[in-house]
């Protein structure tokens, strides 16, 4: 084969082009050097907030990736790394920070009422807890500063509506105000009230029986704290009942003797027990391998089954004699152009029982999403109609790379069209697309949407609601970790550990195969 | 007659049966668009009314025009850039012999399997950082956006594209390099002509991929005019809202389509011409 | 062509770089001009809420801002709107003000984003007392209601002229109506493959199941699970008596999507839903009324959910004092009460306005007087265990499942997932 092409090939450049060739390089190095002066253009674009905000490990990183990108296309040397770099570092920063990220929260107890830090945790436990003193004042509040209105220190200056009687308050305490505004201050406007707002929810006036604090910008009300954080002792403490919660950082929780957990919990590190949950986890155990199963079938099926009848229509519509060609690929790619969360729900309420266009159509009452198997052939031919021109696409652009002189020679040689198509364009073919088949697996194998949005796993057998005939390891994954009591991210992101390894194994070895390929053809 | 059916006519027959295939659904929103009642209780595909009501509550009630824009200027940017991108990784990976090459590609394939409701966290982390520090780039931003997705430019389009470079003789590329080519030479002037079907190909999905996205979409872009088509879709079909706006929703739906059939048009030539003349007259 | 390529390619490179530095430099300029840390934090507060919501809210974000010198975005967040609430907040990118439904404030809470509110007694006073008491956990208000929400019965009065006084009749009518093909359903609840515990509940609540029980305080108490006790069995019983392999009045083909549908379209006379579905009803000129969902016979009252819309102060805004000033000083104001039930006309919190539209609508006074029992959905965290089980359990039932295996299977993921 590729002896026959050696003749084409060299013909292909004839002396003129080269010519050509030479010259444009004048021009490669001029767009070269705009491209690299609009990098260190952006470099220095994005020094300026680096410098304000004093993020000097940011601008080191920044300084360093510039140099780097400098070095790189101004030496002749690293060629691949030239061509790789671009595409890398988009890589980097989106999709292997996230994941290095997400990998990391598998080993702590990530997840709803473990989210931030322990200091978090307790301001938000203290801020909770703050009461209005039974009877106390509800006070007109109006916030005052002594100075510059941006930064001169703050005063409440309040009016008990009952009595009229009007008072300044700051850090020490209360005290009666001579005038409004009082001598010396300046009333804040809403607007220069907002610019220090953390200032002023933070700002406390106390009082004998609490503390005076503001609610929004123009009221005021007599609070108590009744939780406190006592650092000494590494614990919550109730003033109303004298009952203490001890921190565990084993869990990250503020437990009480009696067992009793405070709900605001923090983030730690709780080592490999989210694995071995995932392990020792009957409902996981029990079901786990019917699903691994039914992925397979189901990203197996969805890729072969878009593939070949992707590959039948493309071959289908590729006589150059055929008339409309253009008006029926546009028809065919259409599902394809349509938002397929959209799509996914049509199709869904396609396969109703009673309602369903399906079942109307065909005159016939089948519970097309209530059994296992009819649901498994549902979800398959959504698939089927998602997907197929998208590989219709894919392989019409294919053979239309494919050499015509290939399949002039084997017509002269007399072959049939459908030997011709299995000795030369078969072959061909699947050199461009095994690796495009291995993604498409990978990414059918995780294809939440398609399931999420149609069954959502089911049907459910009556006794186990955990695992449905469609659920994708993904889809059950989904319900495991953010079904239950809330988001468990570590609990999540420790099954995913174990699903990608089990992808990553067969992928692997699948793509060992098409080494061979490889080299023979190229 | 016979002679006909086998040379053409089965595959007019082909692409009748794929047509109808493709169509079935769409008809089905097609219907429930221009159903004034427009709800999804019609489970046939004859609508019981005919009028052009949710088209234009579509384009009053809504920001659609805006939604289009945006789609379409961060779709079409992300395409072309990522295209560009992930050529570029794929002529290294299939005309270059280098250490990592093979665990280089498998690596970017695993790397596409990660649950991408896992990473959500992650990328609220980085974006919220650059909201802070470049706002023009952060949320709510086309750029913002664009940027999201060029982190996946070397997913499935470098393979895919690697596939079709691969199919191209190496003896091509020898034969430009001692007649004096440099590397970029052989880069735009040999191959990407030579594969520009799987370019355009290539092209179109990504449009598709990003213009359809909404995942991320949803929460990166929340003020009403940054929102993508998808987005704001969506938005129209939550809760509660899911009976009423259904026919304004299958309206958008449809139109959201034109871009890509436009994109698709223009691509068209190029998939089709492409090499129909013989693979090397470039 | 390859010209062209290598064209296009280097011009839309160029303009991409160019326009990323132009509006570099502007943002640099703007930056360098004014005082930097008062520039970032000066009066803007952003406000989260789904898509209607916010549109409803914008003119008066709009008014409140220009009244007070401060800018006011109201952003719409379509999907899964209190994870990415949560979420954002931890990350520091998350809103002032959220506003969404009541029973998340367990979670919110466990995830310290929201804080409580203090209101003053007038104002809570002027609240209805259920949807104050929704709002309340831990003895803290954590939010400010504006408006209620609660399933009841919607029959189209000209196939059911009287309204049904309990399940049995409502069976009764409905079968009657099939057989007379007037109708092809006997009753509109939805359920889906998957079930759905909300619309379930009322029936559920009648035949003697109970969701969480109640601690001396009269909190929901999370230890004690009513599903898989007895009188939760005998529900299921029931469902499963009504459903498909029974009168038929259940089906797990009617689902979100078509139930409102079906019931416009005349298919069904009996629809249980919520006030969402009567804009619908309206426009497709069905004569309706509503009723509460009737109960069993014999049995107890068919409660609904009472669903309270709530604004939250976040815990982690960049602009907390403005957020607190918006929350329990302009959102307890009548005026923007009124102006959110004319765009979603669901019974307002406030019983002064409750009472001024009732006059108007009789519609809100139905929904109010089929809510009369309801009983908060329980904010605890633990309540987010529910859901699915409880909902494919029904399902299950429904297509004709032992009720008593079917319930023990979905108490027993409930109380994995709770104890986890």
């Amino acid at each position: 084969m590729t002896t026959q092409l050696e003749g084409p090939a060299t013909r292909a450049l004839p002396a003129p082009e080269v010519e050509e060739a030479r010259s444009t390089s004048l021009l490669g190095q001029v767009v070269k050097i705009v491209l690299l002066g609009l990098v260190v253009a952006t470099a220095i674009w994005g020094a300026f907030p680096l410098v304000e905000n004093e993020y000097w490990a940011g601008l080191a990183l920044l300084l360093a990736t510039t140099a780097g990108l400098l070095y790189l296309y101004l030496t002749p040397r690293h060629i691949p790394a030239k061509y790789l770099v671009p595409g890398t570092l988009f890589l980097v920063v989106f999709q292997i920070f996230p994941v290095l990220y997400t990998a990391s929260t598998a080993f702590t107890n990530f997840g709803d009422g473990h989210r931030g830090s322990k200091a978090e945790a307790i301001t938000a436990i203290q801020t909770a807890s703050v009461t209005r003193v039974p009877g106390s004042t509800e006070y007109q509040l109006k916030i005052l500063t002594r100075g510059d209105v941006a930064t001169g220190p703050l005063a409440f200056l309040i009016t008990d509506p009952k009595t009229g009687q009007v008072s300044i308050g700051d850090g020490a305490g209360l005290k009666p105000a001579d005038a409004v505004p009082p001598a010396g201050y300046t009333v804040l406007n809403a607007g220069q009230a907002s610019a220090r707002s953390k200032e002023i929810t933070d700002f406390a006036v106390p009082t004998s029986t609490g503390a005076i604090r503001s609610s929004g910008l123009s009221r005021a009300y007599e609070g108590k704290a009744v939780r406190a954080y006592d650092f000494a002792s590494d614990s919550i403490r109730d003033t109303t009942d004298g009952k203490v919660w001890k921190a565990d950082d084993a869990i990250g929780s503020f437990v009480a003797a009696d067992g009793d957990r405070l709900a605001q919990g923090w983030k730690v590190g709780v080592g490999f027990s989210n694995f071995t949950r995932v392990l020792t986890d009957d409902t996981i155990a029990s079901s786990f391998l019917g699903t691994l199963v039914w992925d397979f079938l189901f990203a197996i099926g969805s890729t072969g089954g878009t593939f070949l009848l992707g590959m039948f229509c493309a071959i289908a519509l590729q006589s150059t004699r055929m008339r409309f060609r253009g008006l029926y690929r546009i028809l065919m790619v259409l599902p394809y152009a349509m938002p397929s969360f959209a799509m996914l729900l049509v199709w869904r309420d396609m396969f109703n029982t009673d309602f369903g266009l399906i079942n109307n159509v065909l005159g016939i009452h089948v519970d097309w999403l209530g059994t296992p198997i009819t649901a498994q052939l549902a979800v398959l031919l959504v698939q089927l109609w998602l997907g197929y021109p998208y590989m219709f696409l894919v392989t019409t652009g294919a053979l239309q790379a494919i050499p015509a002189e290939l399949t002039d020679a084997t017509k002269v040689d007399g072959a049939g069209p459908f030997q011709a198509f299995r000795a030369i364009k078969l072959p061909l073919l699947l050199v461009a697309l095994t690796p495009l088949l291995i993604s498409s697996f990978a990414f059918n194998f995780n294809n939440f949407n398609a399931i999420y949005l149609t069954t959502e796993g089911g049907p459910f057998p009556a006794d186990n609601p955990n695992a449905g005939a469609t659920d994708l390891l993904i889809t059950y994954t989904y319900r495991l970790a953010f079904g239950g009591s809330g988001a468990q991210y570590g609990f999540a992101a420790a099954i995913s550990i174990f699903i990608f390894l089990i992808v990553a194994v067969v992928s692997g070895v699948s793509f060992r195969r098409t080494r061979a390929q490889e080299e023979v053809y190229s | 007659m016979i002679k006909w059916f086998r040379d053409t006519g089965w595959r007019h027959l082909v692409a009748v049966l794929a047509v109808a295939f493709s169509l079935g659904p769409i008809l089905f929103v097609f219907s429930a668009a221009i159903n004034p009642l427009g709800t999804l209780s019609s489970s046939t595909l004859v609508p019981s009314g005919a009028s052009l009501d949710n088209f234009g509550r579509l384009f009053t009630d809504t920001n659609f025009p805006q939604w289009f824009v945006n789609s379409v200027a961060i779709a079409g940017l992300a395409s072309i850039i990522s295209i560009f991108l992930s050529a570029l990784a794929a002529f290294a990976f299939s005309r270059r012999r280098f250490r990592g090459r093979r665990s280089g590609l498998l690596f970017l394939l695993l790397i596409q399997m990660f649950p991408q409701f896992l990473a959500v966290v992650a990328l609220f982390l980085i974006f919220s950082k650059i909201t802070d520090l470049w706002p023009g780039i952060g949320f709510n931003t086309w750029w913002g956006m664009i940027l999201l997705y060029l982190g996946g430019a070397l997913g499935v389009n470098t393979w895919l594209m690697k596939g079709f470079f691969d199919t191209v003789p190496k003896e091509l590329d020898e034969s430009a390099t001692v007649d004096g080519a440099s590397h970029t030479g052989i880069f735009f002037r040999i191959l990407l002509p030579l594969v520009s079907p799987i370019i355009a190909v290539a092209g179109l999905l990504a449009f598709i991929g990003t213009i359809n996205e909404f995942l991320l979409a949803n929460l990166f872009l929340r003020d009403g005019a940054s929102k993508t088509l998808a987005v704001g879709l969506y938005g129209l079909v939550q809760g509660s809202d899911r009976n009423t706006n259904f026919g304004i929703f299958c309206a958008g739906t449809l139109l959201t389509a034109i871009p890509t059939v436009g994109v698709f048009m223009y691509l068209q030539r190029y998939i089709v011409e492409g090499l129909s003349a013989g693979a090397v007259k470039g | 062509m390859r010209i062209r390529t290598a064209g296009v390619i280097a011009a839309s490179m160029l303009c991409l770089a160019g326009v990323a530095a132009c509006g570099d430099s502007k943002d640099n300029d703007t930056k360098g001009g004014s005082a930097p840390s008062a520039a970032a934090a000066s009066g803007e507060l952003v406000i989260w809420a789904d898509d209607k919501r916010s549109a409803a809210l914008k003119p008066f974000a709009e008014k409140f801002g220009k009244e007070n010198g401060v800018t006011v975005k109201v952003q719409a967040i379509s999907k899964d709107q209190q994870t990415t609430f949560l979420t954002a907040s931890q990350q520091g990118s998350g809103p002032d003000v959220m506003v969404g439904a009541h029973d998340w404030i367990g979670n919110l809470v466990q995830n310290g984003a929201i804080d409580p509110v203090q209101l003053t007694d007038a104002q809570k006073s002027g609240l209805q007392p259920g949807a104050l008491k929704a709002v309340t956990f831990n003895s803290q208000t954590y939010g400010v209601p504006y408006a209620t929400e609660n399933i009841g019965l919607i029959r189209n009065t000209d196939l059911a002229p009287t309204a049904p006084a309990t399940m049995e009749d409502l069976v009764a009518q409905g079968k009657k109506l099939v057989s007379e093909k007037k109708a092809s359903e006997i009753l509109c609840l939805q359920a889906g493959p998957t079930g759905d515990a909300y619309h379930a509940y009322p029936l559920y609540a009648s035949a003697g199941g109970y969701l969480f029980g109640t601690t001396a305080s009269g909190d929901y108490d999370p230890k004690d699970l009513g599903v898989g006790k007895p009188g939760s069995v005998a529900a299921f019983e029931k469902l499963r008596s009504l459903g498909e392999k029974g009168d038929g009045a259940l089906k797990r083909s009617i689902t979100p999507d078509n139930s409102v549908a079906t019931f416009t379209g005349k298919k069904c006379a009996f629809l249980v839903s919520g006030p969402w579905a009567t804009a619908d009803a309206k426009k497709a000129g069905i004569k309706y009324d509503i009723t509460a969902v009737p109960p069993f016979k014999g049995a107890k009252e068919a409660t609904p959910f009472l669903g309270v819309q709530t604004f939250y102060v976040a815990s982690k805004g960049k602009n907390k004092a403005l957020a607190q000033e918006f929350v329990t000083n302009y959102v307890t104001t009548p005026e923007l009460a009124t102006a959110l039930y004319q765009v979603d006309p669901r019974p307002p919190a406030l019983t002064s306005v409750l009472d001024s539209v009732k006059s108007n609508d009789p519609d809100v006074a139905k929904w109010a007087e089929a809510g009369k029992n309801a009983i908060p959905l329980p904010a605890i965290p633990e309540m987010a265990a529910i859901w699915e089980p409880f909902g494919k359990a029904e399902a299950a039932v429904i297509g004709g499942a032992d009720a008593k295996s079917t319930v023990d299977a979905a108490a027993k993921t409930i109380s994995a997932a709770i104890n986890k």
